[in-house]
Protein backbone atom coordinates (compact mmCIF):
# COMPACT_ATOMS: atom_id res chain seq x y z
CA UNK A 1 0.00 0.00 0.00
CA UNK A 2 1.38 3.55 -1.06
CA UNK A 3 2.01 5.80 1.65
CA UNK A 4 0.07 8.92 1.74
CA UNK A 5 1.42 11.90 0.91
CA UNK A 6 0.62 15.89 1.60
CA UNK A 7 -2.36 15.22 4.08
CA UNK A 8 -1.74 18.62 5.34
CA UNK A 9 -3.89 21.54 4.02
CA UNK A 10 -3.47 25.29 5.20
CA UNK A 11 -5.16 28.70 4.91
CA UNK A 12 -2.18 31.02 4.91
CA UNK A 13 -2.85 32.26 1.21
CA UNK A 14 -6.72 33.09 2.73
CA UNK A 15 -5.65 34.46 6.37
CA UNK A 16 -2.90 36.37 4.69
CA UNK A 17 -5.68 38.07 2.33
CA UNK A 18 -7.59 38.70 5.04
CA UNK A 19 -4.78 40.81 7.06
CA UNK A 20 -3.39 42.32 3.78
CA UNK A 21 -0.20 40.83 4.39
CA UNK A 22 2.15 39.83 1.40
CA UNK A 23 4.05 36.80 1.00
CA UNK A 24 7.41 39.62 2.06
CA UNK A 25 5.65 40.53 4.86
CA UNK A 26 4.72 37.42 6.67
CA UNK A 27 8.13 35.77 5.52
CA UNK A 28 9.71 38.85 7.38
CA UNK A 29 7.23 38.06 10.19
CA UNK A 30 8.17 34.57 11.10
CA UNK A 31 11.51 35.24 9.67
CA UNK A 32 11.74 32.87 7.07
CA UNK A 33 12.62 33.32 3.34
CA UNK A 34 9.73 34.43 1.05
CA UNK A 35 9.77 30.69 -1.09
CA UNK A 36 9.47 28.79 1.87
CA UNK A 37 5.98 31.06 2.01
CA UNK A 38 5.28 30.06 -1.54
CA UNK A 39 5.74 26.67 -1.14
CA UNK A 40 3.51 26.54 2.40
CA UNK A 41 1.03 27.90 0.25
CA UNK A 42 1.16 25.75 -2.60
CA UNK A 43 0.80 22.72 0.24
CA UNK A 44 4.46 21.78 -0.92
CA UNK A 45 5.91 21.47 2.63
CA UNK A 46 4.79 21.20 5.91
CA UNK A 47 6.21 23.40 8.23
CA UNK A 48 7.91 22.48 11.77
CA UNK A 49 6.05 23.16 14.57
CA UNK A 50 7.85 26.16 15.53
CA UNK A 51 7.07 27.90 11.87
CA UNK A 52 3.24 26.42 12.71
CA UNK A 53 3.34 28.13 15.97
CA UNK A 54 4.74 31.27 14.67
CA UNK A 55 2.54 31.91 12.02
CA UNK A 56 -0.65 31.21 13.99
CA UNK A 57 0.80 33.82 16.43
CA UNK A 58 0.70 36.40 13.38
CA UNK A 59 -2.65 35.30 12.78
CA UNK A 60 -3.89 35.36 16.49
CA UNK A 61 -5.23 31.72 15.59
CA UNK A 62 -4.17 28.24 16.91
CA UNK A 63 -2.42 26.11 14.99
CA UNK A 64 -5.03 23.75 14.33
CA UNK A 65 -7.29 26.45 12.52
CA UNK A 66 -4.78 27.10 9.72
CA UNK A 67 -3.28 23.53 9.38
CA UNK A 68 -5.69 21.12 8.68
CA UNK A 69 -5.18 17.44 8.66
CA UNK A 70 -6.52 15.59 6.18
CA UNK A 71 -7.24 12.10 7.49
CA UNK A 72 -7.81 9.12 4.75
CA UNK B 1 24.14 53.85 2.62
CA UNK B 2 26.61 50.57 3.41
CA UNK B 3 23.75 48.60 1.27
CA UNK B 4 24.11 51.03 -1.72
CA UNK B 5 27.73 51.14 -1.55
CA UNK B 6 27.79 47.09 -1.81
CA UNK B 7 25.55 47.36 -4.72
CA UNK B 8 27.56 49.80 -6.37
CA UNK B 9 30.93 47.41 -5.96
CA UNK B 10 28.47 43.97 -6.84
CA UNK B 11 27.12 45.56 -10.28
CA UNK B 12 30.95 47.02 -10.95
CA UNK B 13 32.18 43.36 -10.98
CA UNK B 14 29.67 41.79 -12.56
CA UNK B 15 30.30 44.43 -15.74
CA UNK B 16 33.94 43.92 -15.16
CA UNK B 17 33.53 39.81 -15.57
CA UNK B 18 30.94 40.11 -17.99
CA UNK B 19 33.32 42.69 -20.10
CA UNK B 20 35.95 40.48 -19.49
CA UNK B 21 34.93 36.91 -20.35
CA UNK B 22 33.08 38.34 -23.51
CA UNK B 23 36.80 39.44 -24.34
CA UNK B 24 38.60 36.62 -23.63
CA UNK B 25 36.27 34.40 -25.10
CA UNK B 26 36.24 36.25 -28.36
CA UNK B 27 39.74 36.17 -28.37
CA UNK B 28 40.52 32.62 -27.68
CA UNK B 29 37.45 30.87 -28.84
CA UNK B 30 38.92 30.48 -32.39
CA UNK B 31 42.28 29.44 -30.91
CA UNK B 32 40.35 26.41 -28.96
CA UNK B 33 38.15 23.57 -29.72
CA UNK B 34 37.04 20.43 -28.44
CA UNK B 35 37.19 19.74 -25.02
CA UNK B 36 39.29 23.64 -23.96
CA UNK B 37 36.23 25.34 -24.98
CA UNK B 38 33.79 23.24 -23.45
CA UNK B 39 35.76 23.42 -20.48
CA UNK B 40 36.02 27.28 -20.69
CA UNK B 41 32.51 27.69 -21.64
CA UNK B 42 31.61 25.61 -18.39
CA UNK B 43 34.55 28.06 -16.09
CA UNK B 44 32.07 31.18 -17.49
CA UNK B 45 28.89 29.55 -17.02
CA UNK B 46 29.27 28.34 -13.34
CA UNK B 47 30.55 31.92 -12.64
CA UNK B 48 27.61 33.63 -13.67
CA UNK B 49 25.23 31.15 -11.86
CA UNK B 50 27.44 31.51 -8.85
CA UNK B 51 27.14 35.66 -9.20
CA UNK B 52 23.51 35.25 -9.67
CA UNK B 53 23.06 33.36 -6.83
CA UNK B 54 25.15 35.86 -4.68
CA UNK B 55 23.20 39.02 -5.85
CA UNK B 56 19.94 37.28 -5.14
CA UNK B 57 21.10 36.42 -1.10
CA UNK B 58 22.12 39.81 -1.51
CA UNK B 59 18.84 41.12 -2.56
CA UNK B 60 16.83 38.66 0.29
CA UNK B 61 19.52 39.92 2.92
CA UNK B 62 18.65 43.46 2.06
CA UNK B 63 15.15 43.01 2.48
CA UNK B 64 15.46 41.95 5.63
CA UNK B 65 15.03 37.92 5.09
CA UNK B 66 17.26 35.35 6.64
CA UNK B 67 19.56 34.36 4.32
CA UNK B 68 19.08 30.75 5.75
CA UNK B 69 15.53 29.01 7.07
CA UNK B 70 13.97 25.80 7.87
CA UNK B 71 13.07 24.89 4.29
CA UNK B 72 16.37 26.03 2.42
CA UNK B 73 18.42 23.90 4.59
CA UNK B 74 16.16 20.64 3.99
CA UNK B 75 16.53 21.83 -0.13
CA UNK B 76 20.45 22.11 0.71
CA UNK B 77 21.10 18.41 2.49
CA UNK B 78 18.56 16.76 -0.11
CA UNK B 79 20.27 18.64 -3.16
CA UNK B 80 24.14 17.85 -1.77
CA UNK B 81 22.69 14.18 -1.19
CA UNK B 82 21.89 13.84 -4.99
CA UNK B 83 24.68 15.85 -5.85
CA UNK B 84 27.02 13.64 -4.14
CA UNK B 85 25.52 10.14 -5.76
CA UNK B 86 25.38 11.90 -8.90
CA UNK B 87 29.75 13.16 -8.81
CA UNK B 88 30.76 9.77 -7.59
CA UNK B 89 29.00 7.88 -10.97
CA UNK B 90 30.77 11.00 -12.70
CA UNK B 91 34.29 10.20 -10.81
CA UNK B 92 33.48 6.98 -11.99
CA UNK B 93 33.48 7.31 -15.44
CA UNK B 94 36.31 10.26 -15.28
CA UNK B 95 38.48 7.60 -14.58
CA UNK B 96 36.95 4.71 -16.52
CA UNK B 97 37.53 7.07 -20.32
CA UNK B 98 41.00 8.34 -18.48
CA UNK B 99 42.75 7.59 -21.86
CA UNK B 100 40.34 9.88 -23.80
CA UNK B 101 41.58 12.88 -21.99
CA UNK B 102 44.83 14.77 -22.81
CA UNK B 103 46.53 15.14 -19.62
CA UNK B 104 45.24 14.78 -16.07
CA UNK B 105 45.28 18.52 -15.34
CA UNK B 106 42.21 18.57 -17.62
CA UNK B 107 40.71 16.05 -16.17
CA UNK B 108 40.41 16.64 -12.31
CA UNK B 109 39.80 20.33 -13.44
CA UNK B 110 37.08 18.98 -15.99
CA UNK B 111 35.67 16.47 -13.23
CA UNK B 112 35.38 19.33 -10.45
CA UNK B 113 34.09 21.87 -12.78
CA UNK B 114 31.67 19.09 -13.67
CA UNK B 115 30.86 18.49 -10.19
CA UNK B 116 29.87 22.11 -9.26
CA UNK B 117 27.70 22.16 -12.69
CA UNK B 118 26.10 19.14 -10.88
CA UNK B 119 26.03 20.44 -7.63
CA UNK B 120 23.76 23.39 -9.46
CA UNK B 121 21.46 21.29 -11.17
CA UNK B 122 20.60 19.42 -8.27
CA UNK B 123 20.04 22.08 -6.18
CA UNK B 124 17.62 23.69 -9.19
CA UNK B 125 15.88 20.22 -9.92
CA UNK B 126 15.58 19.80 -6.16
CA UNK B 127 13.75 23.05 -5.37
CA UNK B 128 11.39 22.68 -8.50
CA UNK B 129 10.36 19.05 -7.38
CA UNK B 130 10.35 19.60 -3.61
CA UNK B 131 6.98 18.64 -2.02
CA UNK B 132 6.85 16.71 0.89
Amino acid sequence: MPLPTNLMNNRIKELRARHNLTQLDLAKMVDVRRETIVFLEKNKYNPSLKLAYDIAAVFKLTIEEIFIFKEN
Amino acid sequence: MKIRRKTIMMTSILIMVLIWGFIIFTNVSSAMEGLDLFIFTLIILIAVIALIQALKTDKDEKAGLPADDELSTRIKYKSGYYAFLVSMYMWLFIFLFNDKFPDNETMLGGGILLSALISFIAKYAVTHKFNE
